[in-house]
């Protein structure tokens, strides 16, 4: 028993130093490169308030648009008696299987100025700026907005309402007095997730935002192509302060009810014109979200978009030719590896706090949920800092250690719920019949978690097969990942390509998504 | 076997005192409750008599061994908790017969003795269904054979009807009281409920905020309680228990 007290107890403060070196003190480089920049200088200047301001408008309009969104469809799916509720949720969720840069390029072969839809509807005005902007934004945020409002809809409880109509209470007010202050503070939590999500991303701006600057742009562009590091970690600091806020709120939030909690389900509304509206509005938001996937599908196999828009598969000859193959390697490497470690590291870690409460584990599980708070860039931003001139630098490793970092807190805490629903007496009870602690983990906890475990893979593999944003500070043409192809083709002007590099990574994320489905499905009949 | 416990005391960086000095011994084959209010350091004591606690003071002997330092393993006991603690991922007969897997001695037959054991509890014919598939009451079952099976001295239940209906409880009290005397297994066992501690036991330990208000036989605790709490805790209790019933059978005659 000593024995295996001491293993937790040494294996928590090795994580606990992980932590510290590859998340606090990278966020500490940055924050000392304040001291030799001159901050005032920055904040001040006409370029930085401009990219605030679009920054935060775009933003707020986004988040408005993505979340009101995400309400209906996520009330319509869980409310009403509409059919194929699988189906639609799996198109709605689509769109976090690609990275948000390729919305963008949905967006400018749709309505970009030879767009596809530009000439066929013979649309006016430009899908470039605020509109662009905020068009792709809520493509990109809103499986989130809708993942969150669900899940917050469905563990709503009936009975208030059926005591309500009982005492003859009219639906209006049912809603003001149970409905609105229910959903109060989980909303708070969506909007924050959603804003910092938007206003941290740069993939969409970057590529239908044209003069209108954001913030994580204009960092992309002085770190990228200038190597202002004073200039990125001071919009690095302002990235941070959303992000941050978000995860207090979150934090606050967290829902600490009884897990055993089984809500009474609500009968779902069958009215017809409630039915014919659900179905209205799915069809056109799976329009809206399918339609520029569609056109980066087209685009793929155009010989040249807008022009001669005939089938070919030069596309993907020439994006081979230029290094998407080698750049694939990269990508599965960095997604497998991080997917493997990154489960085994995240299930460790979640044993430790919740399985065993120390002083040390509680420190544990804040460090291990704090990359919640640090935006893809920020971190990438911070890495360049601390790790610059070791031998990291350059290599596969670091890319792999930044994914890890900028993905662990989520499939941490899937683990952490798990674990803290099985049985808290495993552990004693093995004590007393003479089984090691090891013995239950590998025989009792992990068989019991084994979906949980797939779920962190997956979510490790995916996001790591799509992220730009930790990554393009710290890519080598030796080890750039495949995503990083889409940015560099449209430099280069060549759009068929990015649309073939968009498709690759889809093909890949929905078939690893399809594998996994297929397996729960297995494990569930057992 | 005799297991004597000398001025333990527990203290937590929370709270000081939820044990204070309590000294007892429990001999060889005894059903013995330890009845108390929620938060009156009943299970806290359980922890520290099985080994899944240190207490910050005092001593646990067994049969004349200081055991207050051995692990569980080594203690000879074993213990069955209100929420049962089965492998959800293994049917009633792996529950059992798992444990007996890990012992070398005990591997080549643990099915046929995991399968005997829940002959003892009555389930021979539910061994292939995994906990999910189980009444509360049969689930408590396993968990019973699971810890009988390694043949402990002394069995520590954690208040472990408080999860079922009354009338599992009754048929498990009875099945539990069979058990004991079948196997003369020693039993101590942690309850709030007065009912199925005088039912059950040879002697109860009456606690209240850490410290031992009185330990006797069920008769002796009802005749002549130690203090005024013993005399409230117990007699008030039951007469609430009659006061609710008599309109009913005053009713009914």
């Amino acid at each position: 028993m000593r024995k295996g007290r001491h293993l937790s107890r040494s294996l928590t403060m090795v994580l606990i130093a992980f932590f510290l070196l590859v998340v606090l003190l990278p966020l500490g480089k940055m924050m000392l490169f304040l001291l030799t920049t001159d901050v005032g200088k920055i904040t001040s200047s006409d370029r930085f308030l401009t990219g605030l301001r679009n920054s935060l408008t775009a933003t707020l309009v986004a988040t408005l648009l993505s979340v009101s969104l995400a309400m209906v469809l996520a009330w319509f799916l869980e409310r009403s008696a509409i059919t194929h509720k699988g189906l639609w949720s799996t198109i709605f969720l689509v769109p976090m299987l690609i990275p948000s840069i390729s919305h963008g390029t949905g967006l400018v072969i749709l309505f970009g100025r030879n767009g596809l839809l530009t000439n066929l509807l013979h649309l006016q005005g430009s899908i470039y700026g605020f509109w662009g902007i905020v068009l792709g934004s809520v493509l990109y945020s809103f499986p989130v907005a809708f993942l969150m409002i669900s899940d917050i809809l469905r563990f709503e409880d009936y009975t208030p309402y059926e005591a309500a109509s009982v005492l003859g209470i009219p639906q209006i007010k049912q809603t003001l007095a149970i409905f609105i202050p229910y959903i109060r503070k989980p909303m708070i939590a969506v909007v924050f997730a959603v804003f910092t999500q938007v206003i941290t991303d740069y993939g969409v701006p970057l590529m239908v935002g044209g003069q209108y600057t954001t913030l994580p742009v204009i960092m992309y562009q002085d770190v990228i192509g200038m190597l202002e590091f004073g200039k990125g970690s001071v919009i690095g600091l302002v990235l941070l302060v959303p992000a941050v806020l978000a995860f207090i709120v979150d934090s606050l939030n967290r829902d600490r009810a009884s897990s055993s909690f089984t809500p009474r389900p609500f009968v779902k509304k069958e009215g017809k014109g409630t039915l014919l509206m659900a179905r209205a509005i799915c069809v056109l938001s799976a329009l809206f979200i399918l339609l520029p996937i569609i056109a980066f599908v087209v685009l793929s196999f155009a010989k040249k978009y807008p022009v001669n828009m005939s089938f070919t598969l030069q596309n993907i000859e020439r994006a081979f030719s230029m290094n998407a193959g080698k750049n694939l390697v990269n990508s599965l490497v960095i997604a497998v590896i991080v997917s493997c470690i990154g489960t085994c590291m995240a299930f460790v870690s979640a044993y430790l706090t919740v399985r065993l409460k120390t002083p040390a584990t509680r420190i544990l599980h804040l460090f291990s949920i704090v990359t919640l708070a640090i935006p893809g860039i920020v971190l990438g931003l911070s890495f360049v800092l601390f790790f610059k001139g070791t031998f990291l630098m350059g290599t596969l490793t670091i890319l792999i250690l930044v994914n890890f970092m900028h993905f662990f807190a989520s499939p941490y805490l899937m683990m952490y719920n798990t674990l803290g629903k099985i049985n808290p007496n495993l552990e004693d009870v093995g004590q007393t019949l003479g089984i090691s602690r090891l013995a239950i983990i590998v025989d009792v906890i992990i068989p019991q978690s084994k979906s949980t475990l797939i779920e962190m893979g997956t979510y490790f593999f995916v996001n790591s097969m799509m992220t730009i944003s930790a990554v393009s500070f710290l890519a080598t043409s030796r080890t750039q990942p495949l995503a990083l192809m889409i940015p560099m083709f449209e430099a280069q002007m060549l759009l068929e390509c990015t649309g073939v590099v968009s498709l690759m990574i889809l093909m890949i994320n929905l078939g690893v998504k399809g594998l996994v489905a297929m397996t729960k499905k297995q494990l569930e009949k057992r | 076997m005799k297991i004597v416990v000398s001025d333990v005391s527990k203290d937590f960086k929370s709270s000081v005192n939820v044990l204070n000095n309590i000294s007892f011994s429990v001999v060889e084959g005894e059903f013995l409750s330890i009845l108390g209010p929620s938060g009156c350091g009943k299970t806290t004591l359980l922890r520290i008599l099985v080994g899944l606690l240190p207490p910050t003071s005092g001593k646990v002997e067994k049969d004349g061994i200081d055991i207050t330092n051995a692990s569980p393993s080594e203690r000879g006991m074993g213990i069955v908790f209100q929420n049962y603690a089965l492998f959800e991922n293994m049917t009633a007969l792996e529950n059992v017969a798992y444990a007996l897997k890990q012992h070398k001695d005990a591997k080549a037959t643990a099915v046929e003795t995991a399968f005997e054991m829940l002959k003892v509890v009555g389930l021979e014919n539910e061994k292939d269904k995994r906990p999910g598939k189980l009444s509360g009451g049969q689930q408590q079952r396993v968990a019973i054979a699971r810890t009988m099976a390694m043949h402990p001295d002394v069995i520590l239940f954690d208040e472990p009807m408080s999860a079922l209906d009354v009338d599992t409880r009754l048929s498990l009290r009875a099945e539990l009281k069979q058990l004991q005397t079948r196997f003369g297994t020693t039993m101590i066992y942690i309850t709030h409920d007065q009912e199925e501690a005088f039912a059950l036991s040879d002697r109860i330990m009456v606690m209240d905020k850490g410290v031992i208000q009185q330990l006797d036989t069920p008769g002796n605790i009802i005749d002549h309680p130690a203090n005024e709490y013993v005399d409230k805790f117990v007699k008030q209790n039951i007469q609430i228990k009659i006061d609710s019933l008599l309109p009913f059978s005053r009713k009914t005659v």
